[in-house]
């Protein structure tokens, strides 16, 4: 073979490479260049895809961790019954056909089995079927008859993860499954009226869900990328991320057991008497927290379209009541803060009329007739003239004004909000009794936390605090994000004027007090009964009361403030008063409060070392 | 000087065309290989992230559960239902102590001690046997 003959082979090796290259290169112009656009747009359109990632929404949480509130994922089981005829019939091999078909009608009885119904009923859900459509958008199966396989059958919702786990395994032809993350509820009635709910539609309707919402739903992310032929994502071509943050997780100041505590006397409450509501509200003396609020009707917040309207409201926050004899501490701690009058101090209780700026005022009735009683026996006896004669004694305008700074006709600024302000008149809209009815709770409307909130002045020294039910949030990973600090509104009376109206409070459950018999031993029980005709059709009936019984212990050393409101209770006799239908309740759960807190009782040593410290005697 | 034959010059073109050709080949299969490990890296990302997904949809399922199973009214029911009769103190139940619970405990441990070694040391002159008496009430 001569030189030049390999040359020539090499050289023709060469061009040829080279011409193919050149096409090769020719060919990936027109791709990337002359038909980039349509070729993109093509690409785009078949493959690309954004996923959406949903924030996992926060929890809800009791001051001591426990969960009110969560996310979990549930399972929508569904069947395309085409699935398993395709599947089938690619088999050409009848016999082996037969076996899948046989392995699939074995996997479908275990399914059955599992979901707890019948073989027949996941037979007749794998019966392949057509579902008809209109004529025009029978495009699917490439006849136009206005039929089309019917590919989706919904089988079971609200499977959990282990029985779909369970399913899962058995691998059967047809089955498709769609997971969601559905609100759950571990307490089910626990503080349901605080906690509120998310609807169906992930919308959070009331309570926490829904004033803390912004906290709670975290924020969706994103991931723009690329799908396969088989529509799983190519992670590679992800081209832009934006990663879902969680929501925060709320933890309220509540106790669990607190809660359940009330909740199982508002049930008893239920029993007795079938009320048209009740309330009871337990905060910490000093910081004004709520440790439980509980109000009945309630209802199960895990079926909430089951409830009515009405079992779903706060009744602590959402209804007023006129405040009764309870209101009788603004009187007394007025007069007694402005020095006008000693505990000692003596009214005239039996006199039905009195003058007052030149005009002779009908008093109020009594429940029992009184002649002379001290401040302190006006308070423990519940002296309606007697609570009359001290407001007069300050006048209207200054008793107005300490009524207002008690909490009274203002908002109370309840962080779940949905609150009411109450009625409270200015003086120049009262009428000529007014100065005598309002004293004894009459003219006045409040919600029952208005009601619980002025006592818990007297409970703390003088100053009103505002009801805190959030204690802070956490985000995803436990750090505290946000706290919410105990936050004074203002300095109503002094705080020895507190401690004297402490002590006769206490004696209210003393032996000639309206609520004798309800004291605990070591733990003085300071606290003021209430009853209050109702008001029908504009007139006071005198067989229909808001009974309450709202206080406080141990008198010198206050620690949690109490209410228990009971309205329009139903007592055989009628006699439905505060004694009869809030005061039991209010011990019972005192009782129980003091083991779970680990509440010491108050010693003579300790009661005359918080004296020398300035609080009560 | 003689000029190199023609032939020479075309085998030197040639040569250098296919080193050129195999150099970019193999760039382009190193692209290619690292293209592959880009994306075996991304998909195994993503399972991991699947995975992490899962075990934390898992989590919230069992701490729902726990949190149903621990909430006050079903250990009340559960107290019910295994008739355990558990039931919370009353005031009349409680012995408040005033001291330190500790102080007391170890005071009270204190005396059993040395009465225990008293009494031993008086029974016995043999301190052997004492020994063990004396250890096992500290254990």
């Amino acid at each position: 073979m001569s030189k030049g003959f390999a040359s020539n082979r090499l050289t023709l090796l060469a061009v040829g490479v080279l011409v193919c290259f050149m096409a090769v290169g020719v060919r990936l112009v027109f791709l990337h260049v002359v038909d980039r656009d349509e070729l993109l747009g093509y690409v785009d359109k078949a493959r690309r895809q954004i996923v959406v990632e949903h924030a996992r929404r926060g929890a809800i949480l009791d001051a001591k961790g426990n969960l009110l509130a969560t996310s979990r994922s549930e399972i929508t089981l569904a069947v395309d019954p085409w699935a398993l005829v395709d599947y089938l019939e690619a088999d050409k091999n009848l016999e082996r056909r037969a076996r899948k078909a046989d392995d699939e009608r074995a996997k479908r009885a275990q399914l059955a089995a599992i979901l707890g119904v019948t073989v027949a009923e996941i037979e007749t859900a794998f019966t392949p079927r057509m579902r008809s459509v209109p004529l025009e958008s029978d495009r699917r199966d490439g006849t136009r008859d206005g039929q089309i396989k019917d590919r989706w059958l919904k089988l079971r919702e609200g499977l959990d993860e282990p029985t779909y786990d369970r399913i899962a395994a058995l691998n059967i032809r047809g089955i498709t499954s769609n997971r969601i993350y559905r609100r759950v509820y571990p307490g089910a009635t626990l503080a349901a009226n605080v906690i509120g709910y998310l609807n169906r539609e992930g919308t959070s309707v009331t309570g926490v869900e829904r004033h803390f919402d912004l906290y709670l739903k975290g924020e969706d992310g994103w991931i723009e990328s690329e799908k396969d032929g088989t529509r799983r994502e190519l992670a590679q071509f992800r081209s832009r991320e934006v990663p879902a943050r969680d929501g925060h997780d709320v933890v309220l100041t509540i106790d669990s057991v607190v809660q359940h505590i009330i909740e199982d006397e508002l049930r008893t409450i239920a029993e007795n008497y079938n009320p048209n509501f009740a309330t009871i509200i337990a905060t910490e003396a000093r910081t004004g927290r709520i440790l439980g609020m509980g109000s009945y009707p309630s209802f199960d917040l895990n079926n909430y379209n089951t409830a009515p309207l009405a079992s779903q409201r706060n009744y602590a926050v959402t209804d007023i009541i006129e405040p009764g004899s309870t209101f009788k501490i603004v009187a007394a701690g007025a007069a007694l803060d402005q020095g006008i009058v000693s505990p000692a101090s003596s009214f005239d209780c039996g006199n039905p009329v009195i003058n007052y700026k030149g005009r002779d005022l009908k008093l109020p009735k009594e429940d029992h007739p009184f002649g002379m009683l001290t401040v302190s026996e006006i308070v423990s006896h519940s002296s309606n003239r007697g609570a009359a004669q001290l407001a007069m004694l300050m006048g209207g305008e200054r008793f107005h004004e300490y009524a207002r700074r008690f909490g009274f006709g203002a908002a109370t600024k309840f962080q779940l909000g949905g609150e009411v302000r109450g009625i409270l008149d200015e003086p120049s809209r009262w009428d000529g009794l007014t100065i005598t009815r309002m004293p004894m709770g009459h003219a006045v409307a409040a919600t029952p936390l208005q009601i619980h909130m002025a006592m818990s002045v007297v409970a703390n020294g003088g100053a009103r605090m505002r009801p805190q039910i959030i204690q802070e949030i956490r985000d995803a990973s436990g750090q505290v994000v946000r706290t919410f600090e105990p936050e004074k509104v203002e300095q109503v009376i002094k705080p020895s004027t507190a401690a004297l109206l402490a002590q006769m409070l206490h004696g209210v459950v003393g032996p000639d007090g309206t609520g004798k018999g309800f004291d605990i031993p070591g733990f003085e029980i300071a606290a003021k009964t209430g009853t209050t005709q109702k008001i029908v059709d504009g007139r006071y009936v005198t067989n229909r009361h808001v009974g309450s019984f709202v206080g406080f212990f141990p008198a010198s050393r206050p620690e949690i403030v109490l209410s228990v409101i009971v309205d329009d209770a139903q007592v055989p006799n009628g006699k439905n008063y505060g004694r009869a239908v809030a005061a039991p309740a209010f011990k019972h759960v005192a009782e129980q409060l003091i083991q779970y807190l680990d509440i010491k009782p108050v010693t003579p040593f300790t009661r005359n070392l918080v004296a020398m410290q300035g609080g009560a005697l | 000087m003689k000029p190199p034959p023609a032939h020479a010059l075309v085998n030197r073109v040639i040569l250098l065309t296919l080193c050129a050709l195999m150099l970019g080949g193999s760039l382009g299969l190193g692209a290619v290989w690292m293209r592959q490990e880009i994306s075996q890296a991304a998909n195994e990302s993503r399972t991991l992230q699947v995975k992490i997904a899962d075990v934390e949809r898992r989590l919230d399922e069992v701490n729902a559960q726990v949190a149903s199973a621990v909430n006050p009214h079903a250990l009340l029911r559960q107290n019910e239902a295994m008739r355990l009769a558990l039931a919370a103190p009353r005031e009349p139940q409680v012995v408040r102590v005033g001291e330190s619970p500790e102080l007391r405990l170890a005071a009270k441990r204190n005396r059993e001690v040395f009465s225990v070694s008293a009494a031993s040391f008086e029974l016995s002159d043999n301190r052997a046997s004492v020994f063990p008496l004396v250890t096992a009430s500290l254990r």
